[in-house]
């Protein structure tokens, strides 16, 4: 079989675009929530939100005001993978696919229409609004963008989406289907009807009122709930040797992916389903020599609702057995908020950048510990990693599927001009 | 001077930053950067501009003088329709 590695990793999120600042911001608890603005804001009962507050323009040509802002901001967050990559003409068009994940996809657009209908009585809607609101819209624009001739696939696994993505495209290209693929995931939800929707579902943070950025608080007692947030995070993924010969940083290998769905609730998540996919994963990294012991860093799902935080705990426990008891385990959503169908790939991002800079980022905000999540969960300060081995990132979805990734480093000596 | 053509001219500029000397009536709309989903979104801010519906046309469409025309027409067919 042949091994997929990342050369190039692109973020824009709350927390911040460009893989350096947004890992400086997750070191430092610099927290991208704030309360929605006005007018939009007024309508909330609940009105956090995390935008992406940053430049997203890109230099493919394609304005970001004719697309939905899902695709803009996938396109941003590729245009800093692809160069980091150094990936343009390095592979033929047929071997290279995108693999992207979105929960909603151009739901904005969707609702400019209705509003335009329902609400404007235009009876007319903007002619592209067709090709702004279908959920492969952000691949698409991708894979023009860069000229991929070779798959071009969507996910939509609601939070596990960007998660699944990247998976996927690594098992086409270890199956050698494909030498490349731009993997990711990316979420514009911040739309009246989304914010809307989410708000019923008792699943959002209360506000802090004296400090509404920090009202996001994975695994902490006084914890409410989640922040929605847009983003996008993409990873140029390769086959190893074509990488080597190319002489790509390999920034990390895939050593493992795994799937399992709980099967018992569309979202009361279940910790038996959750280890399930450690585990599959572990196994899977098992035959790359990773054990269950070398995960240095866990990048939790960590949502801060109560049932998600407690639950995780326990599934970490069932998958890890004695290593969960030192295991540092962080959510950085208190930072980024949930990213929906980008979270995966923007987590799995912040999980690359501990293992490749030996330092994990910390919970934010996590002042009041909750006995009932009683593991390292690496609270407000940053933690200095030695020589980490590997990373795993969590990814769980409403409707119960269960996505898992791990990160391994590679060796120096084999990673030719690797930064 | 054709006002429908000089309106659509000085659209044509503002929405795609073009310089006037570059808008002529012969000007190819792809040589302009303007290709064919760009140009059904500027038929679309031209029904604002004008009040008429440009949904039901079929006309190819390749130059600046060919929107201007393609507008006329729906004009026309709106008095037609109205009268």
């Amino acid at each position: 079989m042949k091994r997929t590695v990342v050369t190039g990793m692109g973020v824009a999120s709350p927390a911040g675009s460009g893989t350096d600042n947004f890992f400086n911001n997750l070191l430092n608890c610099v927290s991208g929530i704030r309360p929605i603005a006005a007018p939009l804001g007024d309508r909330l009962k609940l009105r956090l939100g995390a935008q992406v507050s940053d430049c997203i323009e890109n230099s493919f040509g394609v304005r970001s005001a004719s697309v939905d802002r899902f695709s803009a901001l996938a396109l941003s967050a590729v245009q800093e993978a692809w160069c980091q990559s150094g990936a343009a003409n390095q592979c033929p068009p047929e071997q290279t696919g995108v693999y992207f994940g979105t929960g909603f996809g151009g739901a904005a657009t969707v609702e400019t229409g209705y509003t335009d209908l329902f609400v404007k009585n235009t009876n007319r809607m903007h002619p592209l609004s067709v090709l702004s609101a279908m959920p492969n819209a952000a691949a698409a624009n991708i894979a023009l963008a860069l000229g991929c001739k070779g798959p071009c696939l969507t996910y939509a696994v609601a939070c596990a989406s960007g998660a699944v993505a990247i998976g996927e495209a690594s098992r086409a290209i270890q199956s050698g289907a494909v030498t490349m693929a731009v993997a990711g995931g990316t979420e514009a939800p911040l739309s009246l009807v989304i914010l809307k929707a989410w708000e019923g579902l008792m699943a959002l943070a209360l506000e802090d009122r004296e400090r509404p950025e920090t009202s996001c608080r994975p695994f902490a007692k006084d914890r409410t709930g989640l922040v929605l947030g847009e983003g996008a995070g993409a990873l140029v993924l390769e086959e190893y040797e074509h990488a080597r010969a190319r002489g790509a940083p390999i920034l990390a290998e895939i050593a493992g992916y795994g799937l399992s769905n709980d099967a018992t609730h569309l979202s009361k998540p279940d910790a038996e389903g959750q280890a399930a996919a450690m585990r599959a994963a572990l196994r899977e990294a098992a035959l790359t020599g990773i054990g269950a012991n070398d995960i240095a860093y866990l990048n939790a799902h960590g949502t801060a609702t109560k049932a998600g935080d407690q639950t995780e705990t326990e599934s970490i426990k069932r998958a890890f057995g004695e290593h969960a008891r030192t295991l540092p385990v962080s959510s950085t959503k208190a930072l980024h908020g949930h990213l929906l169908g980008a979270a995966g790939a923007v987590e799995f991002i912040a999980a690359l950048l501990a293992l490749t800079r030996s330092v994990a980022p910390p919970t934010a905000h996590l002042w009041q510990a909750d006995p009932a999540c009683d593991l390292d969960y690496i609270p407000l300060e940053p933690r200095e990693l030695k020589s980490p081995a590997a990373v795993m990132s969590n990814s769980f979805a409403f409707g119960g599927c269960n996505a898992v990734l791990i990160a391994k480093s590679v060796a120096p000596s084999s990673a030719l001009r690797a930064t | 001077m054709d006002n429908v053509l000089a309106t659509v001219q000085e659209l044509l500029q503002r929405h795609f930053q073009l310089q006037p000397q570059q808008v002529t009536p012969e000007s190819n709309l792809a040589d302009l950067g303007v290709d064919s989903l760009a140009t059904i979104e500027f038929m679309f801010h031209l029904e604002e501009a004008f009040d008429v519906s440009l949904t039901e046309f079929r006309d190819p469409v390749q130059t600046v003088g060919d929107i201007a025309a393609f507008v006329r027409k729906a004009q026309l067919a709106q008095a037609a329709v109205s009268a």
